[in-house]
């Protein structure tokens, strides 16, 4: 299977998301802008639900207004995220394989990416991240060495620096939206802010 | 130093926190410290609860520790001895039963929570947070079934809480096959009757009307009537999204992504 690229953008809102509900699992969609091809470049990810993961309505109606959304912006979604509230299990869930299936349905390099929560502390020099590929129909862990998070360092320190902003507080997931319906769930409030923070380093992120 | 009618108000500031499931961390460590410094003689039973979920936010606002989850680990495995020597003082305090059950929650022991909580229930039949705690971890556990029962309980004790009716048709729908998602569509319609603004029920009503509407195995006329009710959901969706995306240029894309939704399902259905 191919390389997967891991934007700064898609890494700094999963990992707010799964800070913002410490105690609970949460999961969302991850998106690629870039053409199909043989790798997978994920530009960035929509945060879907801190509750009832395993229930389908919401996933559902969540699954379709991001599909709509995706075609409107020529993105594509490429992947699931999900992040287990029990920390010291970072094994895909049921539910988290069902909807990765989905995924694979209609993009046949699917990634699942579990977060790993134990390395979710600052100054921890590994992505907390576990990612998975189809292959002979299993979900099957991938090859660390073709997973590439560019500039990790820089990245770490954006997410520590939106922290230290409060920035954090501005991401929105879709349940939050559900709450709230006022609130943004494609996030262009708090993507902006992470543009801004990555400019400064060169090249893509 | 407070006065105790200050101390009164924070304890029950913690206390609506902790049963609306606030992440505010940083109050709750400022609020919480202050009440166990200064005041813990006066907290009774709560202290223990208090203690924990101080200890907790604690955890979540102290970014600079390095290993969080073992000493996450670490507090929960005291909390334990500290809850287990209550219950032997005192094995009737129910709070200290109910937060061990938490704990396993924690620790990822599902089933063992689960049996736990069932004990409970047993003898605390009328606990409507461990009925509700229960339904949780069968949801997580895809035990749909009994996490229907459970909601079944709550929705008989709490009939105007909509979102009972609401997470029970969830629960339907997941489950699936038409007879189910006939019950969901009338659950979400109950829920909305209770309260006109939650927009999950709204959603559900949409969604599961629609499945009906589309299935093969229905007779015309409660395609028919689906469809109906579909368009009455869809048409309160859209007139919602309208609404608050009335002069706020950053959710164009929500609102659009929402048309969008209708309008393929509008094609589906017909």
């Amino acid at each position: 299977m191919g390389e997967v690229e891991l934007s700064c953008l898609a890494y700094a809102k999963m990992y707010l998301h799964a800070s913002q509900f410490p105690r609970c699992s949460v999961n969302g969609l991850l998106l690629s802008s870039s053409p199909a091809g043989a790798a997978v470049c994920i530009t960035d990810c929509v945060p879907l639900l801190h509750s009832h993961l395993s229930l389908a309505p919401i996933t559902q109606l969540a699954l379709t207004q991001v599909d709509a959304w995706c075609s409107q912006t020529q993105q594509r979604i490429v992947g699931y995220y999900q992040a287990n509230a029990c920390v010291s299990d970072s094994s895909p869930t049921p539910c988290a394989l069902k909807i990765a299936e989905k995924i694979f349905e209609q993009c046949n390099n699917a990634v699942l990416l579990m977060i790993d929560g134990e390395k979710m502390f600052p100054g921890c020099r590994v992505p907390p991240i576990v990612m998975y590929e189809r292959k002979d129909a299993r979900w099957t862990l991938k090859d660390k060495h073709t997973i590439m998070l560019r500039q990790w360092e820089e990245t770490c320190s954006i997410v520590n620096q939106l922290f230290s902003s409060g920035d954090q507080t501005l991401l929105v997931d879709f349940d939050s939206h559900l709450d709230d319906i006022t609130k943004d769930w494609t996030n262009q409030k708090l993507n902006a802010k992470i543009m801004e923070l990555i400019s400064p380093a060169n090249g893509n992120v | 130093m407070l006065s105790v009618s200050e101390m009164l108000k924070m304890r029950d500031k913690l206390r609506k926190w902790r049963e609306e499931n606030y992440r505010n961390s940083e109050q709750i460590v400022d609020v919480g410290e202050e009440l166990l410094n200064e005041h813990a003689s006066k907290l009774g039973d709560d202290i223990w609860i208090i203690y924990e979920q101080v200890m907790i936010a604690a955890l979540d606002c102290s970014r600079d520790d390095l290993a969080w989850t073992f000493r996450f680990d670490a507090i929960l495995n005291d909390a334990n001895k500290l809850y287990d020597s209550i219950l032997q003082d005192d094995p009737t305090n129910t709070a200290a039963r109910k937060r061990k059950i938490s704990i396993l929650r924690a620790q990822g022991k599902s089933s063992e929570a689960i049996r736990e909580l069932n004990e409970y229930l047993e003898q605390f039949v009328g606990d409507q947070e461990a009925w509700h705690e229960l339904s949780e971890l069968y949801i997580n556990e895809h035990d749909y079934a009994k996490a229907a029962f459970c909601l079944e309980e709550l929705m008989m004790t709490n009939p105007h809480n909509h979102l009972y009716c609401e997470q029970y048709a969830e629960v339907k729908y997941t489950q699936g096959g038409l007879e189910n998602l006939e019950l969901a569509r009338k659950y979400f319609a109950q829920a909305l009757k209770l309260n006109n603004r939650n927009m999950r029920a709204l959603f559900g009503l949409y969604m599961s009307a629609s499945h009906i509407a589309a299935s093969p195995k229905v007779s015309a006329k409660v395609k028919k009537d689906n469809m109906k009710y579909g368009a009455w959901a869809a048409s309160q969706i859209s007139r919602a999204y309208q609404m608050a995306g009335r002069g706020k240029k950053e959710n164009k894309c929500s609102v659009k992504a929402v048309e969008e939704m209708l309008e393929s399902m509008q094609i589906t259905m017909s």
